[in-house]
């Protein structure tokens, strides 16, 4: 088990375009994949409802958390998500 | 049986009679029977197979809407589609039926508490609910094998009643047939409405409760242009509704009967109306808004998401023009990323060109440099317009950016061109300077809703004053002649962008006038084409001459109904 605390940058917040990205990129691995708002219970990271619901905004910082053999690949896709600009996804 | 008028907001200038079809989404279900008696095993696999068949409807409607609406609006199903495979929403109907609900029960009581998990999370998340019940009513009447009433085989003549129409609803719609429609929800800018204005549909929306009481297989008119859903209606009312209108589309540029051209062009508002508007024979797009690139989304568009956009309505008019008016905000018009202080009085505040030189300015200067930069790719040819100008002073700095912009552009050695740069005229001061203001612009538009409400003193939304709100005052009429007059004496052509110009009874005072170009909603381009085929200039010169010298709104009219 791993985590890590990330900043958000989409201007967005964990909202919208970047929350339907974060659930998809959770879906690509294997791992158990969680992510919480300071102090809160963590949620499912492939569950859009649970991570909608973090209401995690622009400069937030939350929690990722990885339990699985590809732990360490799922905490660097889904920081690069949470901290990539949102005019700046690949399509 | 008398008439009876329910009102509403009405989204298109069309009406249309017909008979009442209701679209109902939801399904009744009897009582869950006993746990005992259920197949538990079953009712997994009912489930499973229910969201399968529901991400393969959602996946067709979401390609027909990118194609017949538009990308942005097709990406609320991606939205759904994630929803519907959302393990802590599954896992809560699963749990449901584990403790022996059938698929159909345990469906409703698994989404509930997704439901109540958002709207008691408030603002942005309370939004995703209604995407929840969407997709929790989709679920149940596929499993419950509810019929759904074929949208696109409804018979010809049907006017379509809903509580509200969800972007997959009207993508359906065969505009052949369906007389009109009206939904108890809705606004203005609903995917309802804007489809409806895209496609030519007389629709009525937001018409509350009392839609509901209207029975199926009334005869009901809707009235696109009052806003109203006549039930019942008297012979009267329907024989006016029904008259079709019967003018022909003209696809070539119009002139009149003694040689003078005027470019007949269409207001649009989002890019679904490109389409619409090549299909009325519009010649240009004389007003292209930009608000709904910035509405109803977390964070601007960014600059390469803008080209593209001013890149497919220039494509939509090779041979045509495309104004595009820069961005206009106020106050009233709330955007979440821009910091707009509430004002006492928004119509004579901070908006239109006045944010676009202060806080907006990196917005702004970001539009510019998309605007450039389409201007080289797309087809047609682009014209940039800055709303709500005042001074001379807010043209020179506003110029100044577009020159630095450009400047910005070949240095990057970014292929860019240099559009036609012109003013709205909207304010009283923009008509006393108009002189000066020509001297430095390519063209004007004159937008008259604004025009009015300035000239007048008088908001259009306050009903009270409704009455003094009226573009064909003799007060407005002599503001837009001294527009007209700067404009062609500075050598500048005008065109006007309000819905005045979109009144077939004004277009012969409006030619007369001196107006180079009409832009209008799409719906009214084949009028106003047939009516400036039929003018001859120095009898709508002689027309304008009259209404100028009137003194009251009463003799205006009386001029013009004489003159008929």
């Amino acid at each position: 088990m791993m985590d890590r605390i990330v900043t958000i940058v989409p201007e967005a917040g964990l909202h919208a375009r970047p929350a339907s990205k974060f659930v998809e990129t959770a879906n690509q691995f294997e791992a158990e994949l969680q992510i919480a708002a300071d102090g809160e219970e963590p949620v499912d990271a492939r569950s859009m409802l649970g991570v909608t619901s973090v209401g995690a905004e622009h400069g937030d910082q939350v929690k990722l958390i990885a339990d699985g053999e590809d732990a360490e690949a799922a905490l660097d896709a889904l920081e690069k998500v949470l901290t990539t600009p949102e005019d700046e996804y690949d399509e | 049986m008398s008439e009876r008028t329910l009102s509403g907001i009405g989204v298109t200038p069309l009406s249309g009679v017909g008979t009442v079809v209701w679209y109902d989404q939801d399904v009744e279900l009897d009582e869950p029977p006993a746990p005992d008696s259920v197949d538990t095993a079953a009712e997994h696999r009912r489930f499973g197979n229910a969201v399968a068949t529901a991400r393969e409807e959602l996946q067709a409607e979401r390609e027909r809407t990118a194609e017949k609406v538009g990308e942005s609006e097709a990406e609320i199903f991606d939205a759904h589609l994630q929803f519907l495979d959302d393990p802590q929403i599954t896992g809560a109907v699963e749990d449901a039926i584990d403790e022996g609900l059938p698929a159909e029960h345990g469906t409703r009581e698994g989404f509930q508490q997704g439901i109540e998990q958002l709207e008691a999370a408030g603002g942005r998340m309370a939004e995703r609910a209604d995407d929840l019940r969407d997709i929790r009513d989709r679920l149940v009447r596929i499993l419950a094998d509810a019929e759904r009433i074929d949208l696109s085989a409804l018979p010809e003549g049907t006017v379509l009643l809903a509580e509200m129409l969800t972007p997959s609803d009207t993508a359906q719609l065969d505009p052949e047939a369906v007389a009109g429609f009206a939904t108890a929800a809705g606004g203005r800018t609903s995917h309802a409405a804007i489809f409806a204005r895209s496609i030519g549909i007389p629709a009525v929306v937001g018409v509350g409760d009392d839609l509901l009481d209207i029975e199926a297989d009334s005869e009901v008119v809707v009235d696109g242009e009052a806003g109203e859903v006549i039930v019942d209606p008297s012979e009267a009312t329907r024989e006016r509704a029904s008259e079709r209108r019967d003018v022909e589309v003209q696809a070539d540029r119009v002139e009149t009967a003694d040689g003078k051209e005027i470019e007949v062009a269409a207001n649009v508002g989002t890019l679904a109306e490109l389409e619409g508007a090549v299909a009325q024979g519009a010649d240009a797009i004389g007003l292209f808004r930009t608000e709904f690139l910035f509405l109803d989304r977390e964070a601007p568009p960014d600059e390469d998401e803008q080209v593209e956009t001013y890149v497919e309505a220039l494509d939509a008019f090779p041979e045509g023009r495309v104004v595009v008016r820069t961005l206009d905000v106020g106050g009233d018009k709330p955007i979440p990323y821009i910091e707009a202080d509430e004002e006492d009085n928004p119509f004579l505040g901070m908006r239109g060109i006045r944010r676009s030189l202060g806080p907006d300015a990196d917005l702004f200067e970001t539009q510019i440099r998309a605007l450039l930069r389409a201007g080289a790719e797309g087809d047609g040819n682009l014209a940039v317009m800055f709303p709500l100008v005042a001074t001379v002073g807010e043209v020179e700095q506003a110029l100044d950016v577009v020159d630095e912009v450009a400047a910005d552009l070949e240095s990057e050695g970014i292929d860019h061109a240099m559009p036609e740069l012109g003013v709205m005229i909207e304010t009283p001061a923009a008509v006393f300077v108009g002189d000066a203001l020509a001297d430095r612009l390519d063209f004007f538009s004159i937008g008259t809703n604004d025009l009015a409400q300035y000239v007048m003193a008088a908001s259009r939304q306050n009903e009270h004053v409704a009455d003094l709100h009226d573009p064909s005052d003799p007060a407005v009429l002599r503001a837009i002649d001294r527009a007209v007059d700067a404009a062609h004496a500075g050598d500048i052509w005008i065109g006007m962008c309000g819905e005045m110009a979109g009144d077939p009874e004004l277009t012969e005072l409006l030619i007369g006038l001196g107006l180079d170009e009409l832009s209008m909603s799409a719906v009214t381009i084949p009028d106003v084409k047939a009516n400036v085929v039929e003018a001859e200039t120095d009898e709508a010169e002689s027309l304008a001459a009259s209404t100028l010298e009137s003194s009251t709104k009463d003799q205006v009219r009386s001029v013009i109904s004489d003159n008929k």
